[in-house]
């Protein structure tokens, strides 16, 4: 292990953890659900039911698409009414509606899969539909295919759940830790990994109690309490200062010899062989100003989000902003019909005073974003390169400062005394980027 | 219930600082010095510090008023303005001279580089330098109204009195600090200046070791050059060193934005200090230097970029 001394730490951001202490429930079904295709980050998923089939509860409804997808099941037992078009977050895809018979029959077929090699163990993992539930959506299988290119001796396990208000892995922790418990011994046995390092946040004491009583037999698996700052569970901040290694440029965390899986992600595989249930529900965080009774509760898939309003106490005064994840990178949904997704860990709702910015005033170069950037990047750089007209020359500027890198975590725009909208500016100056590489390698051609 | 939702790119919460709590912490931190210098210089210094706060949040306001610009006033970095220039003005300065000061400070200095956050040079030094070379009252200092026991008909400068050889007729060390000899009305008082800083450093509004390097590279480049530690502790104590590291070479917008950056300004500031009093035999360096280290920034910056964490 490399020698270090100093932690990353970039933000502190208030907690607002309002519902740790509440035992998460399960709620009644919902009318209907809506699953798009495109939950994961891979390719979007080809649906194999028709519009009048009868389905029930953890049923395949569409095959994993061709690259780094997984099937979908469904949700809830009930009748497809529509196959319709969907977009998500600007990709268009299909979504599957079934209208629920209030029943959630369980498809009987399910059974904890039957596995006797890597082969069949990855494949089993694909079935479980399970994808990274922390945000990031991408197929857990897919992560997990990397053992075949070169050892994977350590598992990152990420409990940290830096984000403010969301507490639906602590809740995880503490709730089912059983399945943790499985989804390590699968690992262990699958992928021969050696050392588990789960991170967690100090602000949940509790989960780090907890853990590491239901680890104390096991040499290998460490519970690693980590500063309550924010990003530390973006990847290569955790990989620092849990490891104190670095994601080279260009470079794969697999081939470090190191894979990170949400703590949830990990459970639900773990579920999956437990007792053969599919990713067809998770619990997820409601909270903030307008919402009347913030919990963590689980839902089917597809659930609209109205009904999860509904499910706690209603929204009250007057929300402005809609949330899918947390308050730091959470992106805002504008249509209460927009359904629960895979990844969606939490759904925040807030009032008016909550929703609002100030408007920007001029940089006065405090040096603020710099500090707080957890990857020593220069936000005022990208914003000076976005201002310059000349294309060539503002691709230059932000290769040089290498925008690249930016993993929009958002602790530019938090700090900033001038309230400037860095982090957007950042991912425009990403996408222009990749845009302007893409077309001079084409050219160079 | 009535559903009006907004969207919005992340993050959705913010810390709560601004450019106005900043501004309004600089002024908390400058107000020790202020009320000192009004104790020891008298009513005048009063009457500079208004005339001069007054000329340049006029000065803004007719800019912006007359360019048809946004009023920006409610950022409080005019008054800052005015106020450091008052500090940076002894009582031989009259007051007309004060608030051409501030009004060149925000006019020129400010206001035709693009307004807040794009003047290359600190507007208050540059201010204060550009009176210096327009009317001779504005060099060296005046001495207080307070009577410290030194000989009140000379009414020349510590380093004026070290340029010129005459040591014996230095104030005490303890007067040095409680502000009791010549010069500007807010630098003399190091007690007050000293309360600014710590107040500043403990808001996290600047980086306690860019003052600790400037004062400390004067410190011991004087020390090593007069090979007395008692001249060197006048060095540090005298002109407007203080002043100039803990509130003028800490200012954001025209120093480095990188840590390794503002350490090599403050050390850059401190040598050009010690250079113009030593070598230049020119007593006031601190203005020079700042200003100098100013028009150096953008290539201080240049040499010290951050490697971004798995970047190259």
């Amino acid at each position: 292990m490399a020698l270090f001394t100093k932690k990353i730490s970039a933000v502190k951001v208030p907690h607002h953890k309002n519902t740790a202490a509440v035992a998460s429930v399960v709620a009644p079904p919902p009318p209907e659900v809506l699953i798009p295709t495109n939950m994961q980050s891979g390719d979007a998923c080809v649906p194999i039911v028709s519009v009048g089939d009868k389905v029930k509860v953890g049923q395949v409804i569409a095959k994993a698409g061709s690259r780094n997808s997984v099937p979908l099941h469904a949700t809830v037992s009930g009748t497809v009414t529509a196959i319709e078009p969907y977009k998500l977050t600007g990709r268009a895809a299909e979504a599957i509606r079934i209208q629920s018979d209030g029943k959630m029959e369980r498809d009987p077929s399910l059974a904890p899969p039957v596995v006797k090699d890597l082969d069949s163990f990855l494949q089993a993992v694909n079935d479980s539909g399970v994808v990274g539930l922390g945000g990031a959506a991408f197929p857990v299988w897919a992560k997990l295919d990397a053992i075949r290119k070169n050892p994977i001796p350590t598992v990152l396990v990420n409990g940290a759940e830096c984000e403010p208000y969301i507490t639906s892995d602590h809740r995880m922790m503490l709730e089912h830790a059983d399945w943790i418990k499985k989804g390590i011994e699968l690992l262990k046995e699958y992928l021969h990994s050696e050392e588990f390092i789960i991170g967690i946040e100090k602000n949940k004491p509790d989960a780090i109690e907890h853990l590491t009583q239901v680890f104390a037999g096991d040499s290998a698996v460490r519970v690693m309490p980590l500063e309550s700052v924010y990003p530390q569970g973006a990847k290569q901040v955790l990989l620092y200062n849990a490891t104190g290694k670095v994601v080279g440029p260009g470079q794969r965390l697999a081939s470090l010899g190191v894979i990170i899986i949400n703590v949830t992600s990990l459970a639900m595989v773990g579920r999956y062989f437990t007792d053969g249930t599919p990713l067809v529900s998770r619990s997820i965080t409601v909270d903030g100003s307008a919402v009347s009774e913030p919990k963590n509760i689980e839902f089917p898939i597809g659930t609209p989000i109205s009904y999860v309003f509904e499910q706690c106490g209603g929204l009250k005064n007057s929300p402005r902003k809609i949330i899918y994840g947390g308050a730091m990178m959470g992106k805002t949904v504008t249509d209460l019909n927009a359904p629960v997704l895979k990844a969606t860990n939490a759904i925040l709702a807030f009032d008016e005073k909550d929703s609002s910015k100030k408007p920007a005033a001029p940089c006065i170069h405090c040096g603020r974003c710099v500090e707080a950037c957890p990857l020593n990047l220069n936000p005022t750089e990208f914003s000076h390169a976005m201002e310059i007209d000349d294309e060539d020359r503002r691709a230059e500027i932000l290769n040089r400062e290498q925008v690249s890198l930016c993993m929009e975590c958002g602790c530019c725009s938090f700090v900033c005394p001038a309230h400037r909208p860095l982090a957007e500016n950042n991912t425009a100056a990403r996408g222009f980027i990749r845009k302007y590489n893409a077309a001079k390698k084409e050219g160079g051609k | 219930m009535e559903v009006n939702l907004i969207s919005s790119a992340s993050p959705h919460i913010h810390s709560g600082s601004s450019s106005r709590l900043i501004m309004a912490d600089v002024i908390i931190a400058l107000l020790p010095a202020a009320v000192a210098s009004v104790i020891l210089f008298g009513t005048y210094a009063l009457w500079m510090i208004l005339v001069c706060i007054a000329s340049a949040v006029v000065s803004e306001f007719v800019f912006n008023a007359v360019t048809a610009k946004e009023q920006t006033l409610g950022d409080l970095s005019a008054v800052v303005t005015g106020l450091l220039l008052a500090l940076n003005l002894s009582t031989n300065v009259a007051l007309w001279q004060g608030a051409l000061g501030a009004c060149f400070a925000i006019f020129v200095v400010k206001c035709l580089f693009g307004g807040m956050g794009h003047n290359f040079a600190n507007p208050a030094i540059t201010a204060r330098v550009f009176l210096l070379l327009a009317f001779s009252s504005v060099a060296g200092g005046a001495n207080p109204i307070i009577n410290a026991g030194v000989d009140a008909v000379s009414s020349a400068t510590p380093l004026e009195l070290i340029t010129q050889g005459s040591t014996d007729a230095l104030p005490a060390l303890k007067d040095m600090f409680l502000g009791l000899r010549g010069g500007t009305i807010g630098e003399t008082c190091i007690l007050a200046l000293l309360v600014g800083y710590v107040y500043l450093v403990a808001r996290k509004v600047i980086k306690w070791y860019i003052p600790a390097i400037f004062v400390c590279t004067v410190f011991v480049c004087s020390w090593i050059i007069t090979g007395s530690l008692n001249l060197a502790l006048y060095e540090i104590l005298s002109g407007g060193l203080i002043l100039g590291a803990v509130f003028m070479a800490t200012d954001y917008v025209t120093t480095p934005i990188h840590a390794g950056g503002r350490m090599l300004f403050a050390l850059g500031c401190g040598l050009i200090t010690v250079a113009i009093r030593f070598v230049f035999s020119y007593p006031e360096g601190v203005s020079f230097s700042i200003l100098f280290m100013n028009i150096l920034t953008p290539w201080i910056e240049k040499l010290t970029r951050n490697r971004p964490l798995g970047g190259v």
